[in-house]
């Protein structure tokens, strides 16, 4: 008997990651990501509107020649995509460097309100990926956290089985929705990951002294150019500061343990949403905090069946067919 | 729908790519010093972020097509830094200050600046990046180069005097018993700019 169960042993592990793995799941959360990285792009767009050509220009005419920036990319691999191939392409058309960065930036705007739509979901998710990347790596020295998650946001939606059941794609275009089993895997890969991103930050957090005293909140909020609040207010709730320097440690490096029950999902997810609807707001980080927003949501926020709840309603199920069984 | 075998094997290389990213990054702080983990960790955890360095490539030849591979996946999927935003602390800022002198004799004081509150933060990340030691190669270029967009705005400038340093912040009670921020000097460039447009 023991061994009949070594032998099943592989197989039930193996049934169970690709039960984790491949759960089946509506396409409300892909709506959810589409829209909400659709935003995200228009916003980006509308925000670098009038730095757009002064960041991303070349020697001379810029801030810092997006060449160097590109130089600093290629350095790491020269396959990595960048504004200047656009700009290349463009003056074999004969379309000067400034018309190609206004054509870019442009289409990027298009792209974002493209998802927002719904309309060519795909292939505006593919643009939309594409010429945010060539611009967050042409502009690598003025990066921050926000291009990352624009860029790993994209990069799953593009890969995701688009259309949703909310798209006009699906309304006007009447393009089939896709399987269950891939609309769940590529939510699992969603989730696994934000659990990825919350694990790292609430560690790294934790080995910070300044976490556990408020020292780095009050840091954190008094920096130029995040200082919106005013250090006067900050004062006041110097008492407060500690408790919720521990508490962003813990509520980060819970996440990816607590976000998976039922029962604490709602709250560890508002404890983030909120968090994040702080950053946003305490210190002028918008376009960070949209996309942290739009990433949870989209991973944990509707109808979401952690493994430890299907686990749970599975064995629901059974017990409730023996005690029908017993009745009978 | 593609052999699941291949989604797995994809989800596989990808979430250990993403875990080598992560760990480097978090032994890369621990190894400098910056965590409150005792010092006697830090070999340690200099070794693991060269393990960390070699899954992701990083110890093969520039030219590899494996390096060069997984650094363009990495940049493709926005995967190429860890998590340890704001992490273990939060360091002062940094201050770039430009001295314009006039032909006349005139002194100015002006800073790189941009139009939008999008770019603004994106010019902060830069300030920060070039305190960087790993930055300090290019460190000169970029403040030339940010110095020349300031001249740019003012081309009867002669001169220009670049001073880069850290803005440390006063913490709570330093900020209650008045005491202001204080700048520490790093750096500092001269850029004759005649010279330079000739």
């Amino acid at each position: 008997m023991k061994e009949h169960d070594a032998t099943n042993l592989p197989r039930r592990w193996s049934e169970n990651l690709m039960g984790f793995l491949f759960p089946s799941e509506t396409d409300k959360w892909l709506g959810i990501l589409r829209i909400g990285l659709g935003l995200q792009v228009a916003v980006y767009a509308l925000f670098l509107r009038s730095d757009w050509h002064y960041l991303f220009a070349s020697t001379g005419k810029g801030l810092v020649s997006r060449k160097l920036g590109e130089a600093i990319t290629s350095f790491d691999s020269p396959l990595i995509p960048k504004l200047g191939w656009l700009i290349t392409l463009g003056g074999y058309a004969h379309i000067g460097e400034d018309s190609v960065l206004s054509i870019a930036w442009a289409c990027l705007l298009c792209m974002g309100l493209l998802l927002l739509l719904g309309l060519f979901s795909r292939p505006a998710a593919i643009t939309a990926w594409f010429l945010h990347l060539c611009a967050a790596e042409s502009g690598g020295l003025f990066a921050y956290g926000a291009d990352n998650f624009m860029t790993t946001g994209l990069f799953y939606l593009m890969l995701s089985p688009l259309p949703d059941r909310y798209s006009l794609d699906h309304w006007l275009l009447k393009v089939e929705l896709r399987d269950p089993q891939l609309l769940g895997f590529w939510r699992r890969v969603l989730q696994v990951h934000m659990c990825f991103v919350y694990l790292i930050g609430g560690l790294a957090k934790c080995l910070g002294n300044g976490w556990w005293d408020g020292s780095n909140l009050w840091r954190s909020l008094t920096r130029p150019p995040f200082n919106l609040v005013s250090p006067d207010i900050l004062v006041r709730f110097k008492y407060a500061l500690p408790i919720l320097g521990i508490s962003i440690c813990l509520i980060e490096l819970g996440y990816p343990f607590f976000i998976w029950i039922k029962k604490t999902r709602l709250f560890w997810l508002v404890c983030i949403l909120a968090i994040h609807g702080v950053i946003g707001l305490a210190m002028g980080m918008y376009l960070f905090a949209l996309v942290m927003i739009v990433l949870n949501v989209a991973a944990f926020g509707v109808g979401s069946a952690g493994p430890f709840l299907r686990y749970r309603s599975e064995n629901d199920e059974i017990r409730m067919s023996n005690v029908e069984g017993m009745i009978k | 729908m593609l052999s699941k075998r291949v989604y797995v094997a994809w989800f596989v290389v990808h979430f250990c790519l993403i875990t080598a990213v992560c760990f480097a990054g978090i032994f890369s702080l621990v190894a400098e010093g910056t965590t409150m983990l005792p010092s006697a960790l830090q070999k340690r955890a200099r070794k693991a972020e060269l393990i960390a360095a070699l899954v992701l490539g990083k110890e093969a030849a520039a030219s590899s097509p494996v390096r060069q591979g997984i650094a363009t996946y990495l940049h493709a999927a926005g995967i190429q830094a860890g998590y340890t935003f704001f992490a273990p602390n939060i360091p002062g800022y940094h201050r770039l200050t430009f001295e314009l002198y006039y032909e006349d004799g005139r002194v100015e004081y002006a800073s790189a600046h941009v139009m939008g509150r999008g770019a603004a933060l994106r010019l902060d990340s830069l300030l920060d990046r070039l305190a960087d030691q790993r930055y300090e190669p290019i460190r000169e270029v970029v403040v030339k180069m940010l110095a020349f967009s300031v001249w740019r705005e003012r081309p009867d400038v002669k001169k220009i005097r670049a001073t880069f340093g850290a803005v440390s912040q006063p913490d709570i009670s330093d900020f209650e018993n008045g005491k202001d921020e204080s700048f520490q000097l790093m750096f500092s460039y001269d850029f004759s700019l005649h010279e330079e447009e000739q």
